[in-house]
């Protein structure tokens, strides 16, 4: 009988990860970051060298559906095991085996095929013992939706099921350009709404007082649902409902926003340069015009009279042609572009060109994965700016160091930001003196590095059964 | 290369060094004895300089290693303990010369055990327990000693793992460097301790007998007696230290196993195998050359041929006989294990046995094409693929060890040397051994080579334990490049 039972410490966390792609290279690159234990498992050598000339982290070179290869990377001990290859299939058996050896571990698979994630419920209760089945074409088409809602906005979240925005802006004129955050009440009285960061020139800072706004900042705003306005005011936006959309690649993720699309009454044309993948399309939707032609041929962009989108979305799977595509529509006068990239490295470099959207299914997939593997009640983790800080939705709980103390007390690392606070179904956005509940649901912003101290406070150090 | 960067991180090790001086001052304090000035301005100047590099490169942000920085502080940071090793026998005017203060440091830290200490036994004691310690420093390595204490090392940390850890592929044994720096330590530890508590039982003193631990944990060599290990003659000590000579140049993985419990993972590990049956085959040679000859009774024909032959396989150089007396097959097969040396991963020196295991089936591989010149076959080790990089790593590595050899005996011979000598002392450095043949044998020592001479063999050993690579970069061009 145990008196008392310790929570695994926060660095003794054990993960094992099938899969050395773009998914699972930064996943364990987070992790490896917050100090935890990662071992990796992939076929392709090059894959593994990448992350472990890199990275502090054991790699395995074998099948992650072999469960020889299982058991020499320790699955046995692990606390959670990730299955994030490009193969649905290896990810399923991977997590079959894993469920054989280790059923306590916590398991997580990343699904993409439509036909699979119908049966999700019972993978993951019955069959597998999957914790969670993540498909990033669906984050994916999520994160656009929210993109469309906010204009101006190059980021967009919600936590707390919606009732907080964390919304990130690039100023190009209005009032706040050039403005001393001591002065951000004269500008916005509106006290629902803080800035919680700036991205000046790929660095991110959490500003203080004395920190001034500059014309191309991306300021990462924190507001209530209902401070929208405010916001769209301050940085001197107007909201445009979106009336018509121009989809250029038909794949999964093309197929899904369109429906998505004709749900809303939006006026859709979806482009594919497959012939018979556009007979497939024109099949299945209903509304949509499709279109047989090539993304990049100004003639045909032309012709179909581009310019009067009000939104061009370029999903195709190859990220060179999507970025061409947007620049391209930008040049012929299209108001708001949405640019599909995968590669993480070229997130830094999208808003430098002038693409203003971007969405990526890999780091879709990486945040949804990140919440399951965060310690504590964590709801949401969702990364901001690149990777360069990340934003937790937790559940302060009655016995963990945060509760009851004001929050400029908090043990916190430099850098770490409450920004708001949803008390029943109020919401705080909180001030230095606000003190958290217990069962308050608590946002916070902070830097990869602090992420594994900031677990650590979530946590509940002396839990009685 | 950001040189600063560099400068802290091998700051941090002198540290590392610098503390661990404080453990021969102990001693010093204890014996009374003429080692405690040297000591304390040794570590005093230690801590200084390391302290002085640590806070005034301090990066201003994180940085992350990469692979040419890895191999430069390992480097630099060796020949800079290598150096801040030498210094206690400076100010203790134990030698007449620099070069031998240096030589006589290195050949510590490097495990080798050559030794220019001419009376041993007139030396103050905590002046050779600090030599000893070097060797258990070294051993298993003051970078991975490093990585297990200090946690900020952790990023890039594998880079100097890597660069340090002997062996063409370096196991990670746990998912962290830092966990598996920790548990090497651990296993050592463990083993240095009970050899310790059995050699007290032999008889040894306090002193002799960690002296003497730290001597064959690390297979360096050093003994605090003038005849070596031989002083005690007892049939009892000379069987536990050849016992502890065979662990510590097997592979530390595998012993790291059987803590877990998979002791099948010696049984399945082709290297230790073929370790274990060079040992015991050439034993066996050795004790029928000797017996009748040398010695009288079968048994301790045995007892004096197999700590020969593990002092040497293991690059220990411990030496109970003189094995210049013995029948030339003899010298000959001891020669040999000269340049094979212990199992990747151990804190042998030598060519190590799975890089030698691997030329052997590179070569049968070549005879076998020639037989069926389209059959696809991969060159295994423990049923695993070893991928072509690696094997021509090993070629590399191979020819750049003969080269090194050669061009080394060359010098050696240029300073008025004979030929034996002259080999034979290159491959002891660079094998990390000790003792050699000729004037260098197990009865000799390398007092009365010139200072030339040293200097070429202080350079050897240091490639020997940094396995040639790590330090030959810093000579190539490219390396300095932008």
């Amino acid at each position: 009988m145990r008196l008392f039972h310790r929570e695994p410490k926060v660095d003794q966390l054990k993960v094992v990860i099938v899969g050395a792609g773009e998914v699972g290279y930064h996943i364990s690159h987070r992790l490896a970051q917050e100090h935890k234990q990662v071992v990796v498992i992939d076929q392709q050598e090059h894959a593994l060298r990448r992350i472990s000339e890199g990275l502090d982290v054991q790699t395995i070179l074998g099948s992650g559906s072999s469960p020889e290869i299982l058991k020499e990377a320790g699955v046995a001990d692990a606390d959670i095991f990730l299955a994030v290859t490009d193969s649905d299939e290896v990810n399923i058996i991977a997590c079959l085996f894993a469920n054989i050896i280790a059923p306590n571990a916590k398991k997580l698979a990343r699904i993409r095929n439509e036909e699979y994630s119908q049966y999700s419920d019972e993978l993951a209760e019955n069959l597998l013992n999957i914790s969670a089945i993540i498909n990033p074409e669906v984050e994916v088409i999520k994160s656009i939706d929210r993109l469309l809602s906010m204009p101006g906005a190059v980021d967009f979240n919600e936590f707390a099921g919606g009732k907080v925005k964390l919304i990130g802006v690039r100023i190009e004129h209005g009032p706040l350009v050039d403005l001393p955050l001591i002065s951000f009440r004269t500008v916005v009285p509106d006290t629902d709404v803080i800035i919680a960061a700036i991205v000046r020139r790929e660095d991110l800072i959490i500003p203080g007082g004395s920190d001034i706004l500059q014309k191309d900042d991306i300021v990462y705003f924190v507001c209530k649902d209902t401070s929208m306005e405010s916001v769209r005011r301050a940085c001197g936006r107007s909201l445009d409902p979106i009336k018509n959309a121009f989809l250029i690649g038909g794949g999964n993720i093309g197929f899904r926003l369109a429906s998505l699309f004709e749900e809303k009454g939006i006026h859709t044309k979806l482009v594919d340069s497959n012939p018979d993948r556009c007979s497939v399309l024109a099949e299945k939707l209903d509304t949509s015009l499709v279109l047989c032609g090539d993304g990049t041929d100004q003639e045909f962009l032309r012709e179909e009279n581009i310019a009067e989108m009000d939104v061009v979305v370029s999903l195709t799977s190859d990220e060179e042609t999507n970025i061409l595509t947007s620049l391209l529509a930008k040049n012929m006068g299209v108001k708001k572009t949405v640019t599909r990239v995968n590669k993480l490295a070229y997130q830094p470099l999208i808003q430098a060109v002038g693409i203003d959207h971007s969405v990526s299914p890999r780091l879709s997939a990486v945040n949804s994965i990140l919440q399951y593997v965060r310690q504590g009640k964590v709801l949401s983790s969702v990364s901001i700016s690149g990777e360069g800080a990340e934003a937790l939705e937790a559940i302060a709980e009655q016995n963990s160091e945060i509760v009851g103390k004001p929050i400029k007390d908090l043990p916190f690392p430099k850098g770490t930001l409450v920004m708001g606070i949803v008390r029943d179904s109020e919401v705080i956005i909180p001030s230095g003196e606000s003190v958290i509940h217990p069962d308050d649901r608590i946002i916070i912003l902070t830097t990869p590095e602090n992420v594994a101290r900031v677990e650590q406070a979530l946590l509940v150090t002396l839990q009685s059964v | 290369m950001r040189v600063g960067y560099c400068l802290y991180i091998i700051g941090t090790l002198l540290g590392a060094v610098g503390l661990t001086m404080f453990f021969p001052v102990g001693w010093a304090l204890y014996y009374q004895d003429d080692g405690l000035f040297p000591l304390l301005i040794s570590t005093v100047i230690t801590l200084w300089v390391g302290a002085a590099l640590f806070l005034l490169f301090r990066p201003k942000q994180k940085m992350v290693m990469n692979h040419r920085e890895g191999m430069a502080i390992v480097a630099v940071g060796w020949l800079a303990a290598g150096l801040a090793g030498a210094m206690p026998f400076y100010f203790g005017d134990v030698f007449p010369s620099v070069t031998d203060c240096v030589f006589e440091s290195i050949s510590g830290f490097t495990t080798t055990g050559s030794s220019v200490m001419t009376d041993i036994e007139s030396v103050a004691k905590s002046l050779l327990m600090w030599r000893s310690l070097t060797h258990w420093l070294g051993g298993m390595g003051i970078i991975v000693l490093s990585l297990a204490i200090l946690p900020f090392l952790g990023v890039g940390g594998m880079q100097l793992y890597k660069a340090e850890v002997p062996g063409p592929v370096p196991d990670k044994l746990k998912p962290r460097i830092k966990d598996t720096a920790a548990a090497l330590w651990k296993v050592y530890v463990f083993f240095s301790v009970l050899l310790c508590i059995l050699l007290l039982f032999g008889g040894m003193s306090v002193f002799d007998a960690i002296c003497h631990t730290f001597g064959t944990m690390a297979t360096g060599g050093f003994s605090t007696k003038n005849t070596s290990a031989g002083y005690y003659n007892s049939a009892y000590i000379d069987w536990v230290i050849t016992i502890f000579m065979f662990i510590a140049g097997a592979n530390f993985s595998l012993h790291f196993r059987a803590f877990t419990g998979d002791f099948k993972s010696f049984w399945k590990d082709s290297e230790f195998k073929f370790y274990t049956a060079i040992i015991i085959l050439f034993t066996a040679i050795i004790t029928f050359a000797v017996y009748g000859s040398n010695y009288d009774s079968i048994g301790e024909s045995l007892r004096y041929a197999a700590f020969q032959v593990v002092s040497i396989c293991t690059t220990t150089g411990f030496a109970t006989a003189d094995y210049e007396l013995w029948a030339p097959i003899a010298q000959a097969l001891l020669l040999f294990l000269m340049f094979l040396g212990g199992c990747a991963g151990s804190t042998g020196g030598g060519m190590k046995c799975m890089r030698i295991v691997l030329l052997l089936k590179q070569g049968y591989h070549e005879l076998f094409r020639l037989v069926h010149p389209r059959a696809v076959k991969h060159i295994k080790l423990g049923g695993r693929t070893v991928h072509a990089n690696v094997m021509s790593g090993i070629w590399g590595f191979f020819i750049i060890y003969m080269a090194v050899f050669v061009i080394s005996g060359f010098l050696l011979a240029a300073t008025g040397l004979d030929v034996l000598t002259s080999y034979a002392a290159v491959v002891a450095c660079i094998g990390n051994i000790g003792p050699g043949l000729g004037s260098v044998g197990p009865a000799e020592n390398f007092a009365h080579l010139p200072a030339f001479a040293k200097w070429v063999l202080t350079l050897c050993m240091l490639l020997g334990r940094l396995e040639i690579y790590t330090v030959f970069i810093l000579f190539v061009p490219e390396f300095w490049k932008k």
